[in-house]
């Protein structure tokens, strides 16, 4: 158990509560997707998780230690990593800024960082190339590729995955997606939120359907692949 | 025109070019971080002349101290503000935030020229000369007092370009006006990174204060005649673009110095405002922006 939302009751103001005591637990080393129609709740979800929303009710434990109120820059150093909607490089800073950047948080470890940097490189020997180039100069897939790299600098345990579609055209869809699953390969845990539900179906392990910010069904993926159709279909 | 004439044109324009650029940079970097417009970053200049003026003159310490006193100082009055004021307005306003901060700095601005005239009165605090005397070669006069202003003001310049571009925090000061958001979940605390930004941006103008407490004795309104060609550097550096307002204060030092010279006094703020007018509806990105870059 890498990370576990316990009956969580969260929203953006005191009065309205838009998730309503939702559990998910994203499983050491495997892809979880989170899906649902719009005004689900995902991204509130993730935001929760985030600390970027406190919960009223419930707790959220990474490795059993309850990360609840916690600041976003208080997350990566938890070794939960998260990749936010649209695009997220520094633009006018080099590849390699950005990738150092990545390594804020071991900054005082030299040497640490710059064996996060060789082998980001090596697992993505196209930033090496590029590494002089201002980020804003990429074309957007390798913007993307950038910004999944950089999430890698200082190998968290769990990355959160916000919409990671948005704005793609559909052929970066797929490699988005390939470095994704790349990341799972890599050991990672990764809870991902996407509209474009196939997509995440597609690579995930283990599957949560929210609706109207409640928990609705959940199972691994095998137990979904017949039904997915009608519950999507539930939506409209 | 005589190469000496025009050699000495340049020589005062880089002076009050250095000025310019040391008042825009810090304006810049506060606007290009924050999104705020300092319209009370002329008195932070003030103030960086009364700390001159308390160091040198009364305490009767060397220069350099005050100018360091001024920097540091002003690091901690702006540490301060952003702590205090900035970000509890900030975190409270959200979207509204932009008018919220003009209707904030104007009301610091009044307020810190009423407590000058309250504490000090309305009397004038020079300092004559920092370093007495001048060296003629051939038919240049250099002016002590502006080889320090020039010196200093370059120096701090280039320690704020060095800092900014080279050091972990200055990358993370950058990564933060780029993409805040960014920048928070890769674990930089951009709250810490706001009052940073705003403390050195203040030190700037403390220390363009103490540096011109010769040409500007520092009084309650010191600050306005700076704060409004620091303005005039922001725009036509390029909002935010600390390189563009470096350039564009010796520009705009060096337009004054030739304009002074030739034209009847007064023309020089014609020509000047004349170009900010061109370039806002021209190249209303300012003179040295290069798409999509910034700082």
């Amino acid at each position: 158990m890498t990370l576990e939302v316990n009956n969580v009751t969260s929203g953006y103001v005191k009065e309205v509560s838009i998730l309503q005591d939702v559990s998910v637990v994203a499983k050491d080393g495997a892809l979880t997707a989170i899906i649902g129609p719009n005004g689900a709740g995902k991204s509130t979800l993730l935001k929760t998780i985030y600390g970027y929303l406190r919960p009223t009710r419930g707790d959220v434990l990474h490795h059993g230690q309850s990360i609840k109120g916690l600041k976003p820059d208080q997350m990566l150093g938890q070794g939960i990593a998260h990749l936010i909607q649209g695009h997220s490089v520094f633009p006018a800073m080099t590849v390699e800024e950005n990738l150092e950047l990545g390594g804020w948080i071991i900054k005082h470890d030299r040497t640490a960082l710059n064996g996060a940097l060789d082998e980001v490189y090596q697992n993505y020997p196209l930033l090496k190339h590029r590494r002089k180039i201002m980020a804003g100069a990429l074309s957007g897939g390798e913007q993307r590729t950038l910004e999944i790299a950089r999430l890698t600098m200082t190998q968290p345990r769990t990355i959160l995955i916000d919409e990671p579609s948005v704005g793609l055209m559909p052929k970066l869809v797929d490699t988005v997606y390939e470095e994704i699953v790349k990341l799972r390969d890599l050991g990672y845990t990764i809870l991902i939120v996407d509209q474009k539900v196939h997509k995440a179906v597609d690579v995930a392990d283990y599957i949560y359907v929210l609706r109207l910010g409640q928990n609705s069904h959940h199972g691994p993926k095998n137990e979904f692949v017949d039904t997915i159709e009608d519950i999507i279909r539930e939506w409209i | 025109m005589e190469l000496s004439i025009f050699i000495q044109l340049v020589v005062l324009g880089l002076v009050r070019g250095s000025m310019y650029a040391l008042m825009g940079v810090g304006l810049s970097l506060i606007f290009g971080i924050m999104e705020i417009v300092n319209f009370a970053h002329g008195e932070l200049f003030m103030i960086g002349c009364y700390l001159m003026y308390f160091v040198a003159a009364m305490l009767g310490l060397p220069f350099p101290l005050g100018i360091l006193a001024s920097g540091i100082g002003l690091l901690i009055v702006g540490v301060i503000l952003e702590k205090g004021l900035i970000s509890t307005l900030r975190k409270k306003a959200g979207r509204e935030w932009l008018m919220d901060s003009f209707v904030l700095t104007i009301g610091l601005m009044v307020i810190f020229q009423n407590l000058a005239l309250i504490i000090f009165g309305g009397v004038q605090r020079g300092i004559p000369n920092l370093v007495f005397g001048r060296i003629v070669l051939g038919d240049v006069v250099f002016i002590y007092d502006h080889m320090v202003i020039l010196g200093f003001a370059l120096l701090t310049v280039g320690l704020l370009w060095y800092f900014i571009k080279y050091t972990s925090m200055g990358k993370a000061i950058r990564a933060t006006s780029q993409h805040s958001e960014a920048a928070q979940t890769l674990g930089i605390d951009i709250n810490q990174m706001y009052a940073i930004a705003f403390g050195i941006g203040a030190a700037l103008a403390g220390i363009a204060g103490a540096l011109l407490i010769t040409l500007f004795p520092a009084n309650p309104n010191a600050g306005m005649g700076p704060v409004l060609k620091s303005f005039v550097v922001v725009i036509l550096g390029g909002l935010g673009n600390i390189k563009g307002a470096t350039a564009a204060g010796i520009l705009v030092g060096l337009l004054e110095a030739f304009a002074l010279f030739f034209l009847a006094g007064g023309w020089q703020n014609v020509i000047v405002f004349s170009i900010v007018i061109a370039v806002l509806i021209f190249k209303p990105a300012g003179l040295f922006a290069r798409a999509g870059e910034r700082a």
